[in-house]
């Protein structure tokens, strides 16, 4: 546990880790960087491998290949009670016969403090999380939310040098569980110890993490901030993860994206050659509909089609359009209250579909396949 | 545990089915249980308080009972200690054999406690195929208490332990993790985490197993030696006495092992509800 | 848990352990260790009270006297298969005292008994008693003699040849007194009469408990009509109050019980003691004692003949007849009994 001195800025580096799980790949070179006081989450479905990175930078398991490191000690080869890492676990895993008190002092009991250093810590904690009244009872007694609470104290107490959260919201109800992200990510700030989150549900990755880490099927295909992750995704995977996307094929044609009739020009720096083919990503929100003739110049028009589908949601309406080229294609749409009333629309209504703003992205998949081509 | 029973009705008004039910319980329990341990109480108080008062303070009776105690007292701190050790190592290690280690160790219960006796004696006796060896040596282990305390080991061996690896079994995973990163040694976790999870087991173990080893007789009739104060234990006792045709007297020191049972499972029962409370 | 409860906790556990680690003393205020001299006797269950309450005293009286050493006994009873079977696995018998010559003959082949353990003045054989018939006060079933056992609604109670030296020789005086009677009448031995009294009586047979102990209590308690069984235990009953008639058959078997000394396991250091206990078996207290008991003396007849409550018997006999348990087992117990009627 070393103080960072200002010379680095980083709490935790993962680099290189592989892990198989006998002939199946779990984990391909996982490398990423948690600096000091940061959220990072560690996005994926089931399977992504998520979850195993989380136990390898535990020290719950170890890598096959790749190192560990906690502000600036390799930790690799040390077990996981050498770490002085803080797990909160899905199941909380709050020691069931012990208080409140007894389980937030666990970790101090064991390092041998003084009582009077234990007694204090545990008072803080219990102030910090809001556990007061709570303090004397069993884990058996307590809500979904003050366990979770009690798991937080817990890994603080001793100082840990990376609080590392194994989807603690899974348990919870809906609502519940968006008001004690918030509250989390509060907390989080305040303490300033650099956090490490697994989770499968975009909403709350967008919403707690500083940065986002995206993982398919043990390959990271992109780390970035949430703005960044979902306006400028890197694949088509991370695309369609955060987010509804539409996605069509076509080629790079002079400098402009070319699919049978449409045409788009391209805008800043998008790292693709000439014929080379592509696919266009662009979002619900950033399609515009309006009647052929009123089309203006804020987007960028993509073609003609016509409403298949109105669908009212709630907040906004999602709208299904078939486009005019030979694939009948057929994309979302989702339109805000101000479009609805300015522009109602029907079924069978011919639009003009307009992009706001779109991503043009290498056509394949994975990343994986990225790195085996020759760019 | 207590049970949460259910509330729910199903008639209106008065339900014939409950006390039918528990009448039904009563009557079969009658002829089968309840009779034959009621008319031990009758049987041993029929010569008058007085006799049975020197039944029980005879000499050698005490020392039976006290013999009793000793050893199953042994027997069973061994078979706890050794339950708890073998449910952690079969319940956390997988490796080649494993079940097969698992059934064997419920075996003994399905030997007739007689044969168990006699292949101690096969094994352990001065004739016995190691007991040869040790008799040189001045060591007999047959026909001494230590006997008795080993006969009882193996008659009782997989009680404890098979109350206390499910308990293992059904523990989450989470714990003991949670506790090593929070910087616990192997030993620290089983001491702090994972042992009071065990309480209310170790103690039910240990009481079974206690209890069980009190009434053993086949074994121990033969490991023994059933030397009249010297290596007799309570049953034998009981038995030698009926042998000699004093039946009160059996049947009193019968008394005090069925009111010593009695105690011991009302103790499981109600501490066991107060280590599950918490 | 609190910290008073674990305080409580350990506490209890603490005395429990100090309390445990003591074995129980030996009562009789020996402590757990052997005194001086210290003779192990493993006997049938029926020697019990004679040998304790008398004959242990009486010799260790006589032992002081004469040589200045005190001697304690341990003794172990059961029936007596039992107790040869416990010595056969090396229970530390100094002396064994059986309810039947056959159980010696398996300590002779194990090599615990020399062959010639019977070559004393009385063949080895400390007491006696003849096997009778104990019916209900008032004998309301009227029976006399052993083919009565035979007859339509007597419930009898016999103990398990297999594991009762008794009901061997049960089985013995009810074949023996048969051949007895026939002999005296025609001068030959009627093995057809034996036999179908054996098998009527085997009928009426409801209860086959383990040992002659056992037949005995379970005859107490009001089972059956008519238990065969050693005078002895007769007595012993009769003693006690309970409501009991002995009818003693015309022609019956002595049942003899013999004395062995487990050679195996007396040192020679130990060995004159040893002997001098067992020739006091002999001795005139001793026998004197087992009278007291009910037995009958294997050395003196007077003592029986003026014991009124010995009942006389007119043809008595004795395993010999039969040529010796060598012969009656295999020829009776078995070929007979175990084949023909048992097993039927």
């Amino acid at each position: 546990m070393t103080e960072s001195t200002g010379k680095t800025q980083i709490a935790v580096t993962v680099e290189g880790i592989s892990k198989k799980f006998g002939a199946a790949s779990v984990l391909e070179d996982i490398n990423f960087e948690v600096s000091e006081g940061e959220t990072i989450v560690l996005l994926g479905a089931s399977g992504s491998g998520k979850t195993t990175i989380l136990r390898i930078i535990a020290g719950l398991e170890a890598p096959d290949s790749g190192r560990v490191i906690l502000h600036a000690k390799d930790v690799t080869k040390i077990p996981a009670r050498g770490r002085g890492v803080g797990v909160i676990f899905q199941s909380y895993a709050l020691f069931p016969k012990m208080s409140v008190e007894q389980n937030i002092g666990y970790g101090l009991r064991l390092r041998k403090k003084a009582k009077a250093e234990i007694n204090e810590v545990t008072d803080g904690l219990i102030e910090l999380t809001g556990l007061q009244e709570h303090r004397k009872k069993y884990p058996s007694q307590l809500s979904g939310g003050q366990q979770q609470r009690v798991a937080i104290a817990r890994a603080l107490a001793y100082n840990p040098e990376v609080l590392l959260f194994d989807e603690p919201f899974g348990a919870l109800d809906a609502q519940i569980r968006t008001r004690l992200r918030r509250e989390i990510r509060a907390l989080l700030k305040e303490i300033k110890v650099p956090s490490i989150f697994i989770t499968h549900d975009q909403e709350e990755a967008l919403e707690l993490g500083d940065r986002i880490a995206v993982l398919n099927e043990g390959r990271l295909e992109q780390i970035g901030t949430p703005y960044d992750v979902y306006t400028k995704p890197a694949t088509e995977y991370v695309a369609t993860f955060l987010g509804a996307a539409n996605l069509m094929l076509g080629i790079i044609n002079d400098g402009k994206f070319e699919a049978e009739d449409v045409f788009l020009k391209i805008e800043g720096d998008v790292p693709v050659r000439d014929r080379q083919s592509v696919k266009l990503v662009f979002r619900p929100e950033d399609v515009f509909l309006r009647k052929p003739e009123n089309l203006t110049q804020n987007y960028q028009p993509l073609t003609d089609g016509f409403i298949e589908e109105v669908n009212f949601v709630g907040a906004f309406e999602r709208v299904v359009v078939r486009l005019n080229i030979s694939t009948r294609q057929p994309i979302i749409v989702t339109r805000p209250k101000t479009e609805t009333t300015a522009f109602p629309l029907t079924i069978g209504q011919k639009v003009k579909v307009g992009l706001v703003r779109f991503r043009i992205l290498p056509n394949y998949t994975l990343a994986s396949e990225r790195a085996s081509r020759v760019v | 545990m207590s049970a949460n029973l259910s509330g729910i009705r199903h008639t209106r008004g008065f339900d014939v089915i409950k006390p039918l039910s528990i009448m039904t319980l009563i009557i079969v329990m009658m002829p089968l249980v309840l009779l034959p341990l009621a008319s031990i109480f009758i049987f041993g108080t029929s010569n008058g308080l007085r006799s049975f008062w020197n039944a029980l303070t005879a000499p050698e009776a005490i020392f039976a009972l006290q013999l009793s105690m000793v050893t199953s007292f042994w027997a069973t701190a061994f078979n706890v200690v050794f339950g708890l050790f073998a449910a952690y190592v079969l319940s956390k290690y997988n490796f080649w054999g494993r079940n097969a280690l698992i059934v064997t160790i419920s075996l003994p219960t399905a030997i007739p406690t007689a044969v168990a006796g006699f292949a101690l004696l096969l094994l352990w006796g001065p004739y016995g195929i190691l007991g040869k060896y040790l008799e040189p040596y001045g060591i007999h282990l047959m026909f001494t208490a230590a006997a008795i305390i080993l006969a009882n080991i193996f008659v009782t061996f997989p009680l404890a332990f098979g109350v206390i690896k499910p308990v293992f079994d059904t523990m989450n995973q989470s714990l003991e993790e949670a506790s090593a990163t929070m910087g616990a040694t192997r030993w620290q976790t089983f001491w702090h985490v994972t042992l009071p999870s065990l309480r209310g087991a170790i103690l039910s173990g240990a009481l079974l197993t206690f209890a069980r080893s009190v009434g053993e007789f086949g074994s121990t009739i033969l490991v023994s030696g059933n030397l009249a104060g010297r290596t007799q234990t309570a049953p034998l006792y009981i038995f030698a006495k009926f042998n000699e045709g004093q039946v009160e007297a059996a049947n009193a020191i019968a008394i005090v092992l069925a009111l010593f049972s009695f105690l011991i499972f009302s103790v499981l029962f109600f501490a066991r509800d107060w280590l599950e409370a918490e | 848990m609190t910290n008073k409860i674990k305080f409580g906790l350990t506490f209890v556990l603490a005395i429990s352990l100090f309390m445990m680690s003591c074995l129980p003393s030996a009562p009789g205020g020996r402590g757990g260790g052997k005194a001086a001299r210290t003779i192990t006797v493993y006997g049938f269950s029926v020697m019990k009270e004679s040998l304790e309450k008398e004959i242990y005293p009486a010799f260790a009286a006589k032992w002081k006297a004469e040589h200045g050493e005190d001697v304690s006994f341990q003794s172990s009873f059961a029936g007596s298969e039992t107790v040869t079977n416990q010595i056969l696995q090396g229970a530390p018998a100094d002396i064994g005292i059986f309810s039947i010559e056959r159980d010696v003959d398996r300590l002779i082949v194990a090599g615990h008994v020399p062959n010639d353990w019977y070559v004393t003045p009385q063949k080895g054989i400390v007491n006696k008693t003849p096997f009778v018939i104990l019916v209900r006060k008032g004998n309301p079933k009227g029976i006399t003699d052993f083919a009565d056992l035979g007859k339509e609604g007597v419930k009898v109670i016999h103990p398990d040849p297999v594991s009762s030296g008794g009901a061997q020789w049960s089985i013995l005086s009810i074949y023996g007194s048969e051949l007895k009677k026939s002999e005296a009448e025609t001068g030959k031995r009627d093995e057809a009469r034996a036999l179908n009294t054996l098998k009527t009586i085997w009928r009426n047979v409801i209860a086959t408990p383990g040992s002659a102990r056992e037949a005995r209590t379970q005859f107490e308690l009001g089972q059956g009509d008519a238990l065969i069984t050693y005078e002895l235990d007769a007595l012993l009953m009769k003693d006690a109050n309970a409501a009991v008639d002995v009818v003693i058959p015309k022609s019956t078997i002595f049942s003899e019980h013999p004395v062995a000394i487990v050679d195996r396991n007396v040192t020679a250091e130990e060995r004159p003691v040893v002997e001098a206990f067992r020739n006091f078996l002999w001795s005139e207290e001793a026998q004197k004692a087992f009278v007291k008991n009910h037995f009958r003396s294997a050395t003196n007849e007077i003592f029986n003949t003026t014991n009124a409550q010995f009942g006389k018997i007119e043809m008595p006999f004795t395993v010999e007849y039969f040529g010796g348990w060598s012969k009656a087992y295999p020829e009776i117990i078995e070929k007979i009994f175990r084949d023909q009627v048992q097993n039927k």
